[in-house]
């Protein structure tokens, strides 16, 4: 433990204020190309055709590529756990998102390739796009993925579901049922290095490939997956990125960049640009919750039902992974004994969704704690002391029916309310995360602690 | 065209109506100016020009033949850091440091002008700088503890890999050049 509460310095700093940390851009490699991609100007379109051969005579052009050049063209972030593939890398007979790539060109320069991307001839039929996941829910809406409107791969359901206590019965038992609708929208992550990537062909045969990615490792899968390769003939140099946030969890560049580094036989960097960021990198999604809790005139919460659409944007990517860690959080920081929650992961013609900062976690947090305050004022009760009673203590259960033994909802809500001279009623002050009793424990709790020698985890599973 | 990049006199064959940071990254091989927008809006592309901040991204290089030219690469070097660069790396200025290089020249070019300003001042001068990463608490600590010449003599020499280039190392002292 030298390292906590000590200033050590920067292992990278010096290299950050010399202008010597070498991030994937500032890599040179003699002989390097430059990528620009045919992006989709359409939500929602078939393809009807595609000729790219006018691009491939323009002079400085190295190679164009096409879903025709990549050996898997569909192939899904999360295939490896069993979660099935829906997205092309490069766009087969239709587009589903604005900004989708087509085909990408490498040529001598970057203005070089924009040049031939103009000469790539492509026929659009336009399609009527969706981008509201609650009208895209609606039983009549016209949805684009085999599955419908809904990705459904949550084991053998169609929805990430939670089924805790008996539901019904607690709202036949409520005093007061409290209601509210959250919509969070989409945030790009916007870190400051745009995505990048650099593929050289070696030659023994293998790719060397630049990456700005956060998931190295994984990227390296994904990679090899469309290549149809295995995973020694790639080498992957990364861990030097500009601002992530998430945004650099996709594999964006990494897979495209080799193939054109293949069919060219020459270095090919691809950095998107600033208006490519914000139009076709991933987003934060944006997510539509509803709530209604089942509570007692003097604050208890006995039961929950929610339901959460999670937009996916036009293919999962990562969603059904946001949406399990957005479940396992639906009740907050809070104990609730009853719950019926599903989670949905519905498909729009907007940039696919990925990671962002507490991926899944920030939007349910941000409903469930205006939902709290709703609840107060509907009872009329303080909303602090009506989070002190339904807080999270040691041996309750979690939704997931994790037992936990070190919650922090009583201390934050305590230092929260001294931080702002909030004056609290004494029994209040008093309290601390200590295991349920007497008033703590109301008969509608007593299945949500656990008992001795319960199957129950230690916390740490989920 | 002809720049003096980092004291050095340059004669360059990128195109006139280019601009200055592909010249120097691409052609030059300077990189610490940084590619992040290229369209003004960041500031991580920043570098002086005649000693005054300014965007290269939007700079063509015909509007700057005659100028002189500063990166962070010219500031100092591994063990021996300007008080800037080692106020930025030691109040921890800096996370990803993809915006670093141009927080750092602004604030060099400012406390060249003004060396001892006010927060608001400080706010003001680099407001034209997006970092992600920071919340920019700590970059304007590292910025009022550079102006205040709060720099620890480890920070300056941060980096350094033989002996410190600031007191070359002397085995017989006076003795005769
Ligand atoms: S790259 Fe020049 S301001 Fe962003
Ligand atoms: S340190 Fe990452 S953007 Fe500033």
């Amino acid at each position: 433990m030298k390292a906590v509460g000590a200033r050590l310095p920067r292992y990278d700093g010096v290299g950050h204020v010399t202008g010597r940390t070498r991030f994937v851009d500032d890599v040179r490699i003699p002989g390097t190309l430059w990528a620009k991609a045919l992006r989709s100007p359409h939500p929602h379109a078939g393809i009807k055709r595609l000729d790219t051969s006018k691009a491939e005579k323009h002079p400085g052009v190295h190679a164009v590529i096409t879903h025709k050049d990549v050996p898997r063209n569909v192939y899904g972030h999360l295939e490896a756990l069993g979660v099935p593939a829906d997205e092309p890398l490069l766009a087969d007979d239709d587009v589903r998102y604005k900004g989708q790539p087509i085909a990408v060109v490498a040529a001598e320069d970057e203005a070089t390739a924009l040049e031939a991307v103009e000469l790539i001839e492509v026929e659009f039929e336009e399609r009527e796009p969706v981008f509201d996941i609650r009208k895209a829910y609606d039983a009549d809406a016209k949805p684009f993925h085999q599955w419908g409107p809904a990705f459904p791969h949550f084991g053998p359901y169609a929805s990430r579901r939670i089924r805790k206590g008996d539901v019904d019965d607690a709202f036949e038992r409520a005093d007061v049922i409290v209601q509210g609708v959250y919509r969070p929208q989409a945030i790009e992550q916007l870190p400051i290095e745009p995505q990048v990537g650099l593929s050289v062909p070696e030659p023994d045969g293998r790719l060397t490939i630049y990456s700005c990615t956060q998931a190295m490792y994984f990227s390296m899968g994904v990679v090899a997956a469309h290549l149809e390769w295995p995973l020694n003939k790639l080498k992957f140099v990364g861990g030097t990125v500009g601002g992530g946030f998430g945004g650099k969890v996709d594999t964006a560049t990494e897979t495209i960049t080799a193939l054109l580094a293949l069919k060219a036989n020459r270095p090919v960097k691809w950095r998107w640009t600033r208006e490519e960021e914000f139009l076709c990198s991933s987003t934060r999604a944006p997510w539509h919750m509803e709530l209604a809790d089942a509570v007692t005139s003097d604050g208890w919460l006995l039961g929950r039902k929610m339901i959460t659409l999670h937009d996916a944007g036009a293919y999962t990517r990562f969603s059904s992974y946001g949406v399990t860690k957005h479940s396992f959080h639906h009740t907050g920081a809070y104990t609730i004994p009853n719950l019926r929650f599903d989670g949905y992961v519905i498909y729009t013609n907007r940039s696919p969704t990925s990671a962002m900062r507490g991926f899944g976690v920030t939007s349910v947090s941000y409903a469930v704690e205006i939902h709290m305050n709703r609840i107060a004022e509907t009872l009329g009760i303080d909303p602090l002391e009506l989070r002190l009673k339904n807080a999270n203590r040691i041996g309750d259960l979690t939704a997931n029916r994790v037992r936990l033994s070190d919650p922090s909802t009583v201390p934050v809500v305590l230092a929260a309310a001294d931080r702002i001279g909030y004056e609290l009623g004494a029994e209040f002050k008093q309290m601390t995360s200590e295991p349920r009793s007497g008033d703590l424990l109301p008969d509608h709790l007593l299945t949500s602690v656990a008992r001795d020698g319960g199957a129950e985890t230690d916390g740490r599973g989920a | 065209m002809r720049l003096t990049v980092n004291g050095i006199e340059r004669e360059l064959s990128t195109r006139p109506l280019d601009t200055l940071l592909n010249a120097l990254r691409e052609e030059l091989g300077i990189t610490s100016p940084k590619a992040g927008c290229q369209q003004g809006g960041c500031g991580a592309c920043t570098v002086l020009i005649d000693g005054e901040p300014r965007r290269s991204c939007l700079t063509p290089l015909v509007a700057v033949d005659g100028a002189t030219v500063t990166t962070v690469e010219a500031l100092g070097e591994p063990g021996n850091l300007s008080p800037v660069q080692a106020a930025f790396y030691e109040q921890y200025g800096l996370q990803c440091g993809f915006c670093t290089p141009g927080f750092v020249l602004a604030t060099t070019a400012m406390l060249e002008r003004n060396a001892n300003p006010s927060r608001e001042q400080i706010l003001e001068e680099l407001v034209g700088h997006v970092c992600r990463c920071t919340g920019y608490v700590k970059i304007v600590a590292a910025v009022e503890a550079a102006a205040r010449g709060d720099v620890s003599e480890a920070a300056l020499e941060a980096g350094a890999t033989g002996p410190s280039r600031r007191e070359p190392e002397v085995l017989v002292p006076g003795s005769p050049a």
